[in-house]
């Protein structure tokens, strides 16, 4: 559905992207992620025709970016950065506005669709008040409906949670997760919260410095940068017999306790193979379990590592 | 080009201007003062018999220039009645020409100067309307209301003429044939150059403010006109305002041409 290739913009000596190259399929929800100044809403303006690329090609819905800008443009709904809302214009008129530009001529048609997505999204009630009076977050709700009135295949979101409240933030992810399936349509979402990422992404691109870092599942993430696994494990009561078997166990890499504390972190090399033969070795020495957690890297843990990774690299 | 595109957009932008007061203050004030005040003062004195409005020699430049039969006619009046008809039928006709071109500075300025402030553009550039389509709305919403307003205060300015000078006169002075060339000839002209600058001139910069305050040269070429008449270098008759007309198409076909060549996408948003 979107294809890269070598995807680069300069500023002059400035590359703000880097010979970026990526591939998305129809009804994927696809994650930018990276700090700012990463390249990700540059890289959307290039895919939405808002900016050209000065070197390599784009290919969006089919149609080449440089080559047919205007059937790209039709094909696209796109949130910008701010929720770029006509504000003395009502809700109503918002959304009839931009019917009409992508093509829904038709008034009982653009009428239909637009009671659909407001009642959908519970701003029917609010039609008629003025956009500026909004809250941040039913703005932002607003402009994300916005972009999908033309039903379009492909659907750009550049930072849909930014400035948000945790509370608005989740809403825009429900908001999100509930379009992906109403909608239907592939969703190349920008942002630097991972929990949008996580919850929302089959697959992410780690960006940084203009550059690709990493595509991959989010779990796929995870992993390259995780340089183990842990298993907590929480005991009534901590013995020497019981530390001395597992350090002696081959599936056991490192044992660590906590002071005043009777849980045990144990990482070990593969999770799946090793968690039994821990908790029977643990049990044989006598221990009794009150619980077994598997312990894995967070989003954010793995994000961060990158990060900092690639910045030691550059220096 | 889909004018329907174009329409779209004009009627988004009236929409939104007719909501906002800072816009619609100017443009509705400075037409009163120059359509009510201006005659109501100059005829009102006028009809005073001991009131001394101007002395003729001021006009003295200024009436070899006028047509015969209207030289005739002065002949025959006071002085008073001379400065009275010089100045209303005369002198202030190009000063309503500021009208159009102050109201279109006012509304063109906002046009994506306004849009950027408000970080609107991005999606509306983001959206299948082309360049032509786009500037196109844009130069409608500043010239229809532009043509509305001026022409409302052509008629208010010709009525107060007519009111108050018809008991001196004994006859309606306006509308002559200067006066219906200038307001439908000359007007939409001069309006289509200030709009087609003001819009250019609005993608370039990164304010409404900026804009206005670069669109307010546009006054220039008029008040010329207006100085020029009066010292008689130039006289506003038929056959001027006709060639004023030719020049003033030819140069605003030539602004909307270079408008359309360096109107770019990516300018108006590396501006935000």
């Amino acid at each position: 559905m979107i294809e890269a290739v070598n995807l680069t913009r300069k500023y002059g000596n400035l590359i703000a992207v880097d010979n970026v190259s990526f591939k998305i399929d129809k009804g994927e929800v696809f994650g930018f992620l990276g700090p700012n100044g990463a390249g990700k809403t540059t890289t959307i303006r290039m895919l939405a025709c808002l900016l050209s690329s000065t070197h390599g090609t784009a290919t969006v819905a089919g149609y080449d970016t440089q080559k047919d800008p205007i059937q790209v443009r039709k094909s696209v709904g796109i949130l910008t950065e701010n929720p770029s809302l006509y504000e003395r214009l009502t809700a109503y008129e918002n959304m009839d506005f931009y019917a009409q530009a992508y093509g829904i001529t038709d008034f009982v048609e653009r009428k239909k669709r637009i009671q659909e997505l407001l009642e959908l999204f519970n701003l029917w009630d609010r039609r008629n008040d003025k956009a500026g009076t909004f809250s941040k977050g039913m703005k932002q709700k607003l402009a994300i409906i916005r972009a999908t009135v033309h039903k379009p295949p492909v659907l750009f979101l550049d930072e849909p949670t930014a400035g948000l409240d945790p509370e608005s933030a989740k809403e825009i992810r429900d908001l999100m997760a509930k379009l992906s399936q109403h909608e239907k349509c592939t969703i190349l979402l920008s942002t630097h919260h991972l929990e949008d990422a996580e919850k929302l992404c089959n697959r992410v691109m780690l960006m940084n410095k203009g550059c690709c870092l990493l595509i991959g599942k989010p779990d796929e993430l995870r992993e390259k940068t995780s340089t183990g696994q842990v298993i907590q494990i929480d005991l009534t009561q901590i013995t020497n017999t019981i530390l001395q078997t597992l350090k002696n166990s081959a599936y056991v890499k490192e044992v660590n306790t906590k002071p005043c504390e009777t849980s045990l972190w144990i990482s070990v090399e593969d999770i799946r193979m090793a968690t039994p033969e821990i908790v029977k070795t643990i049990v044989e020495a006598n221990g009794q379990i009150l619980g077994v957690n598997m312990l894995r890297v967070s989003l954010e843990e793995a994000y961060l590592k990158l990060i900092k990774a690639e910045g030691a690299k550059t220096q | 080009m889909n004018f329907h595109n174009a329409w779209l957009v004009f009627k988004k932008d009236w929409l939104e201007i007719k909501r906002n007061w800072q816009i619609l203050t100017p443009i509705i004030i400075v037409p009163l003062i120059f359509s009510v005040a201006l005659p109501l003062i100059i005829g009102l004195i006028g009809n005073m018999p001991d009131a001394n409005v101007s002395n003729n020699q001021d006009f003295n430049v200024l009436i070899p220039n006028l047509p015969i039969s209207v030289q005739n006619m002065l002949a025959n009046m006071t002085p008073n009645m001379v400065a009275v008809y010089i100045m209303l039928v005369y002198l202030f006709a190009p000063i309503l020409l500021i009208v159009p071109v102050m109201v279109s500075s006012v509304i063109g300025s906002d046009s994506f100067a306004g849009e950027r402030e408000r970080k609107t553009i991005e999606a509306l550039l983001a959206t299948p309307i082309s360049d032509s389509e786009l500037l196109l709305g844009k130069i409608l919403v500043c010239f229809i209301p532009a043509m509305a307003v001026t022409f409302v205060a052509y008629s208010v300015y010709m009525i107060m003429v007519d009111v108050t000078t018809f008991s001196t006169f004994g006859m309606l002075l306006l509308p002559n044939v200067t006066w219906l060339i200038m307001m439908f000839g000359v007007t939409p002209v001069i309006a289509l150059c200030g709009i087609g600058l003001t819009i250019m001139i609005s993608s370039k910069v990164k304010g409404f403010k900026e804009a206005q305050q670069i669109s307010i040269v546009l006054l220039m070429p008029i008040m010329g006109l207006i100085f020029a008449q009066i010292f008689g270098l130039i006289f506003l008759g038929p056959l001027m305002l006709i060639m004023l007309i030719g020049i003033f198409a030819a140069i605003d076909i030539a602004i909307y041409y270079v408008s359309i060549k360096i109107f770019q996408r990516e300018e108006i948003l590396a501006k935000q």
